[in-house]
């Protein structure tokens, strides 16, 4: 056995791949718990009665905010996919 | 001239003892060996220390007794002193440690040493060595002929033990038979007179074999083999602990100020330590009688007994020295100045690029990220008085529109001659020393490298855009036609945010709002594609601008676009890397130009 291989059979072993993954895994959904606190701070300031220059400003921070919510949810999503495409491959192996 | 006599000297002299004994042959191979063992030792401990060493010395060196903990552990691992001096210089070059931290690090090694004399006097002398040393030589070089880092770094540490112990098994058979023809015993010398001549020969064996390690081991086995008193042993302990802060003051020479700092206080640490161990001579040899006994050593096994003396006075220096490191450091400061950061034409160099932290990837990647961080710091200043404001009102929170209210200067201010004397040269060293360091990087560093030199040329473009803008700022701000005036004036107000939202991401931890803010300044940025939002096809249409207005207009809005993309690039580089979270995701949580286009839409409806 190649010494790649053996690397890379040790690393599908003890799942260090996944640790990687679970790692940015954890920080996207950290982020986006922090994006969702600061866009429902920032629909309840719309609502409230504020001038023109602020509310536009704070338009602009809320289409910035969600768009960062839909990117980090898509992020999300990718990571789930990868892991349960290699579940149904580890139980199709078996 | 000492130096050219040095060599030849050394060279003479061993040629000699060559010819008259062939048993002074085989020690010297012995210590040659043996250092050879050290240097092999200290190349595989370099090739492992990728990565981990950063984060380990961060955590473990914040207080003084996990420094001197640090040196300890660090230095009984690798045996070598010098490797953890050399590395420790390093790391105070690259400012991921202080001289405070540096010298615990000193202490601690000091101590880590002694492990070295406990384990070649409980085992290294009892034991054939020999029979370890040549399997491990055998495997050790296979695993270095391998391409994987880790089997070429682990190859390098089993060669070298086996040289090590090849070298000590040379020494020993060397020093046995020697004793059958000369008994260098009979040349002992008795009483204080004794003392200071062997700690001569101490110090001078160590400056010629450039090891405080080797000279112990020599010491030992020549004890063992009966060749030396047990007391000109410990005058020459004594003496291989001065000889040895000679070797680095030697090696601290051509390093920086933090270097010559450390290596000062390794030679006073070590001074005073051989002084007051002199001076309690007597006393710590009893003290050494008492622990002896107490540990079951025997009364005639000096070996044994030397490697106690070697750890009690190493250990009651480190106690004595431990009040007095913050005076250390006070007065190493006030010895050792740094040298002006600028030059008597004052053009200003760099900060943090020495050869010294070169010495790991990680100490040359983090000096490098330092030192773009100085030039974005020259140029944030450049750009704001070449836009004529204030810095102190930039990074204030006075709105915006009042910023621009207050010039920097009556006078434009000369951006070539600052390009010149405080941008050209520090982005010049920068790029040599990045290809430099990257010779010895792996390639996902080389990569990280190339963004870095990336976001050094983004800083150094925005300044020369700066330069093309300032003319028609300066042209138009006292323009009788307010239209264009306000539209000069909407720049620098949009480069004032900028400016003072890259400094805010300088300052920040949190990943939302430095995100957040990344994405704003480029969402603001748009502002500049005048010909795309209609601004200047309403100010033509209306003949609210002459033909030339529009044309400045136009090649400066190009300006201001270009210098926020750079600086926001260079951003992304050198403030989000060094973040916690964030370094995982920032490059796919980064928003793209058709993310700017919905956002613009949305903001609009």
């Amino acid at each position: 056995m190649g010494i790649k291989k053996f690397i890379s059979s040790v690393i599908e072993l003890l799942e260090l791949d996944e640790f990687e993954n679970s790692g940015k895994k954890k920080s996207v959904k950290r982020l986006l718990e922090k994006l969702k606190t600061r866009k429902e701070i920032l629909d309840k300031t719309l609502k409230k009665k504020i001038n023109k220059k602020e509310k536009k400003e704070l338009k602009e921070e809320l289409a910035i905010v969600t768009a960062q919510i839909k990117k980090a949810e898509k992020i999300l999503e990718t990571l789930n996919k990868k892991k349960e495409t290699k579940i149904s491959k580890k139980t199709k192996d078996t | 001239m000492l130096k050219k006599i040095f060599l030849p000297s050394i060279f003479i002299i061993l040629a000699y003892g060559f010819w008259i004994s062939p048993d002074f042959k085989e020690i010297s191979a012995g210590v040659a060996i043996f250092l050879f063992g050290m240097i092999t030792l200290e190349n595989g401990f370099k090739l492992f220390s990728g990565g981990t060493v950063e984060r380990i010395l961060q955590r473990s060196t914040d207080k003084l007794y996990k420094s001197i903990g640090f040196g300890f552990v660090t230095t009984a691992i690798m045996q070598s002193s010098s490797l953890v001096s050399v590395l420790t210089i390093s790391f105070i070059g690259a400012g991921l440690i202080g001289l405070t931290q540096g010298i615990g690090i000193i202490l601690g090694a000091n101590i880590g040493t002694t492990t070295g004399a406990w384990l070649m006097a409980g085992f290294g002398l009892k034991v054939k060595i020999s029979a370890y040393a040549m399997p491990m030589l055998a495997f050790g070089v296979v695993l270095i002929f391998q391409k994987t880092k880790s089997l070429k770094g682990f190859g390098y540490i089993l060669a070298g033990l086996g040289f090590l112990f090849l070298g000590i098994h040379y020494m020993k058979d060397g020093f046995e038979a020697f004793k059958e023809t000369i008994d260098l015993a009979s040349f002992a010398v008795e009483g204080i007179k004794g003392l200071f001549i062997f700690i001569g020969i101490g110090i001078i064996a160590t400056v010629v074999m450039q090891s405080s390690h080797a000279t112990i081991v020599l010491i030992l086995t020549a004890l063992a083999a009966g060749q030396i008193t047990y007391e000109n042993a410990l005058a020459l302990t004594i003496g291989a602990n001065i000889g040895t802060t000679i070797t680095a003051i030697i090696g601290s020479l051509s390093s920086n100020t933090d270097g010559k700092r450390l290596a000062g206080a390794h030679f006073i640490f070590n001074l005073v330590t051989a002084g007051v161990a002199v001076i309690l001579i007597h006393q710590i040899i009893y003290s050494v009688d008492i622990i002896s006994n107490f540990l079951g050593i025997e009364n005639d096994n000096h070996t044994l007994k030397l490697a106690v003396f070697d750890s009690l006075f190493k250990v009651m220096g480190v106690l004595i020295f431990i009040p007095f490191v913050d005076k250390l450091v006070t007065f190493l400061e006030n010895i050792f100045k740094n040298k002006s950061t600028e030059n008597p034409e004052h053009f200003e160099t760099t900060q943090y690029l020495n050869e010294s932290v070169l010495e790991l990837p990680e100490t040359a990647m983090a000096a490098i990220i330092r030192e773009t961080k100085h030039l974005y710091s020259n140029a944030f200043e450049i750009i704001t008085h070449g836009l004529n404001l204030k810095r102190e009102n930039i990074i204030s929170s006075m709105p915006l529109e009042d910023v621009v209210k207050f010039p920097y200067s009556d006078q434009a201010i000369d951006i070539d001659d600052f390009y010149n004397h405080r941008i050209k040269g520090i982005y010049g060293e920068i790029i040599d020393f990045s290809t430099k360091a990257q010779s010895q990087m792996s390639p996902e560093d080389i990569e990280a490298l190339y963004a870095i030199k990336l976001a050094n040329r983004d800083i150094v473009e925005a300044v020369k855009d700066t330069k093309h803008l300032q003319k028609n700022l300066i042209k138009y701000d006292k323009n009788p036609n307010t239209y264009i005036k306000e539209q000069y004036d909407s720049i620098k107000i949009g480069l004032a945010e900028l400016l003072r939202n890259i400094d805010l991401i300088s300052k920040m931890t949190e990943e939302d709002e430095i995100i957040l803010l990344l994405s704003k300044a480029k969402v603001h940025m748009q502002k500049y594609d005048i010909l795309a939002n209609g601004t200047l096809d309403n100010l033509i249409r209306h003949d609210l601008i002459t033909n030339e207005m529009a044309t400045s207009l136009m090649n400066d809005s190009a300006y201001a676009y270009n210098i926020s993309k750079n600086f926001i690039a260079m951003a992304e580089v050198i403030f989000i890397d060094s973040t916690g979270d964030i370094k995982n995701i920032g490059e796919d949580m980064m928003i793209s130009d058709e993310d700017v286009d919905l956002i613009l839409q949305e903001k609009d409806n």
